[in-house]
């Protein structure tokens, strides 16, 4: 009977520990792998008890402990599942019971971030032979934090505090509350990334390739473009989209290289012009992303002009097996350019484009695909932008920004969330003054 | 003084990307009980809970399989039968993405193919949740080396960490399916 006594004085100690475990300062895991060993213990001893059963007095006992293994094991399987292990109840606020069960108590801190480390050396002459003048540089180009907060079942918060070049600049990448009303809408307000092309809202450094993003995703949609303002979010089937209302761009700050001058950043932003934006994807087929993207507004803020702004942007993803493939074509048009120009005294080729365009394709393959995490891409992409496409009468466009890049280059990751990006950029200009360009970046992502 | 709109041309496009979006079909993204989850998955059917204490050899086995990490010799899994015959057997599988957990309730028909996936929970932020329609590319896998991500399984641009927890997922529950059915406890 020794064995016995062991039995039911362990299951005593199990209960025990189970009804103390929340004043344990012991994470969920410890728990339940202590658990666990309780219960592998408990097993043998009822196996032992079992195999010596002729002399034991009262058989119901080990039904009873047996019972009390069996709910054991539930409390363990509920401890692994979490919140959702429990039944569902009345349902709140228009979700369905469960939604409501899995919002209610899922709620605390999230912490992540990414970095990235990038060396550039240019090459010495322009492509007409003329010295190009250009500093190799080493940069901590990039050091992000992100923060998380699920405030109860409905408010979330997220933030991105970016520091850049190693410190040297410290910005807020975003920083929004959401209000989550049901999958198909749900409400967004505070420091938004503008909701276009690719690499806006997804930037961090494995989820694109090239050591550089593409310049058409820096000089016509300028990434990182945040705005403050406010919208709507939410999927329905295959579809998903976002469209909200933003403070629109300061015009004063366009060029004749772009509009990466225009974002605000959410730093006392003019707001005497709004715009609107908006994003349909469609990924309905696994490994397939189509959509597209506009942005409606004024640029003039301050400035007489109205500077009217419009971007259109399309994009497609397909993904199989190792086999990467980009393409993503924009096009901006703004109004009252000749006004614009007047009031930032640009004059000949100065000039701020009427007309901005850009397409790439980008083409990767991972020849590790399929065995395991670490991968090798070998990666192509081609772009083809210019953005001074149209200029008032009375300017002319300075041909070195009629632009194409070919970018040739590997990227390593040996595990998902780490890596190095090695490649060259062959630039062409209708100038003749590019300057190619060997890059090699090594980032993360936690 | 603000102003939103500065010619037709523009309202009519905003309009156009309103439009689309709210002429879509609804279909709800559902986050379950595990209840509910298990009634979804076998209308009609009775339900028995099980748990499976595996040996070391068969922990060793279901890693050999899926090769992925095993943590736990205790495995509950649901039997479900339809007049009698087998229906199924699901399993919820809860794993780290990044920093948080998810926990999927995978089925396994009585052929040994997923027949069935669900997001019972998703801690990490939304963003990193693939959309539906990712996940159905499970249905009808066996346990094979085509089931892996980048070879049968299609990755997603920015859930790249959320797709391979779930196939490791996936993984594990078929080689503990397969091995828990290799010891007659079905």
């Amino acid at each position: 009977m020794t064995l016995f006594r062991v039995g039911v004085v362990s299951v005593a100690a199990l209960l025990l520990c189970l009804a103390a475990a929340p004043a344990v300062a012991q994470s969920n895991d410890e728990r339940i792998r202590q658990l666990e060993r309780e219960v592998a213990a408990l097993k043998e001893a009822i196996a032992a008890l079992k195999s010596g059963e002729g002399q034991v007095e009262d058989g119901g006992r080990i039904a009873e402990l047996e019972r009390k293994l069996e709910v054991l094991a539930g409390e363990i399987e509920k401890m692994r599942i979490g919140e959702a292990a429990v039944e569902a109840d009345e349902g709140q606020h228009g979700l369905g019971p469960a939604a409501s069960k899995i919002y209610r108590t899922e709620r605390g801190l999230s912490i992540g971030g990414y970095g990235e480390l990038l060396y550039q050396n240019f090459d010495g002459e322009r492509d007409n032979g003329t010295a190009s003048g250009r500093v190799d540089t080493f940069d901590l180009l990039r050091g992000v934090l992100y923060f998380g907060y699920k405030f109860n079942d409905r408010w979330l918060l997220n933030t991105e505090i970016e520091y850049e070049h190693a410190g040297s600049e410290v910005s807020v990448e975003f920083a929004y509350l959401d209000y989550l009303w049901r999958p198909e809408a749900s409400f967004r307000a505070g420091l938004l990334l503008v909701p276009m092309g690719f690499i806006n809202e997804l930037h961090e450094p494995t989820v694109f390739l090239g050591a550089n993003r593409p310049d058409i995703e820096r000089l016509i949609i300028p990434t990182t473009w945040r705005e403050n303002g406010f919208g709507l979010f939410g999927e329905a089937g295959p579809v998903s989209y976002r469209a909200y209302v933003v403070n629109g761009f300061r015009g004063a700050g366009f060029t004749a290289a772009g509009l990466r001058g225009g974002r605000q950043k959410g730093n006392q932003a003019q707001a005497e012009d709004l715009a609107w934006v908006g994003r349909l994807d469609f990924t309905g087929v696994p490994g397939l992303t189509v959509g597209g993207s506009a942005y409606v507004g004024d640029s003039g803020q301050s400035l007489d002009a109205s500077v009217g702004t419009t971007l259109i942007e399309g994009h497609l993803e397909w993904r199989w097996r190792g086999l990467e493939l980009r393409a993503l074509g924009v096009q901006a048009d703004l109004d009252d350019v000749r006004e614009l120009n007047a009031a930032l005294g640009f004059t000949g080729n100065q000039s701020v484009g009427e007309k901005l365009q850009g397409w790439y394709v980008q083409l990767g393959y991972d020849v590790l695909a399929g065995r395991g995490e670490t991968a090798l891409i070998p990666y192509a992409r081609w772009e083809n932008y210019n953005t001074q496409d149209e200029v008032p009468a009375g300017f002319r466009a300075n041909p070195a920004n009629d632009v194409e890049v070919l970018t040739l280059g590997v990227a390593f990751k040996p595990i998902e969330q780490i890596i190095l990006k090695v490649d060259h950029q062959n630039y062409d200009n209708a100038a003749g003054t590019g300057v190619d360009q060997f890059n090699a970046l090594l980032g993360y992502v936690f | 003084m603000p102003c939103w709109v500065t010619s037709s041309r523009r309202a009519a496009l905003l309009a156009l990307v309103l439009g689309l979006a709210a002429a879509v079909p609804s279909a709800a993204k559902v986050f379950l009980s595990v209840d509910e989850a298990l009634k979804l998955a076998f209308p009609g059917c009775q339900v028995e809970r099980r748990t499976a204490y595996l040996t070391a050899e068969q922990v060793k086995r279901a890693r050999a399989l899926s090769g992925v990490e095993v943590p736990s010799a205790l495995v509950t899994y649901h039997v479900a039968r339809r007049n009698g015959q087998p229906a199924g057997v699901a399993h919820f599988d809860t794993h780290r993405v990044r920093t948080l957990p998810e926990t999927l309730m995978i089925v396994v028909d009585p052929q040994g193919k997923v027949s069935r996936i669900e997001v019972i929970s998703f801690r990490e932020p939304e963003e990193y949740m693939p959309r539906g329609a990712w996940y159905q590319q499970f249905l009808g896998k066996r346990l094979d080396r085509d089931l892996q991500l980048k070879r049968g399984v299609r990755p997603v641009t920015g859930a790249t960490l959320t797709a391979r927890a779930t196939t490791e997922a996936v993984r594990r529950v078929l080689a503990l399916h397969q091995v828990i059915a290799g010891a007659g406890a079905r």
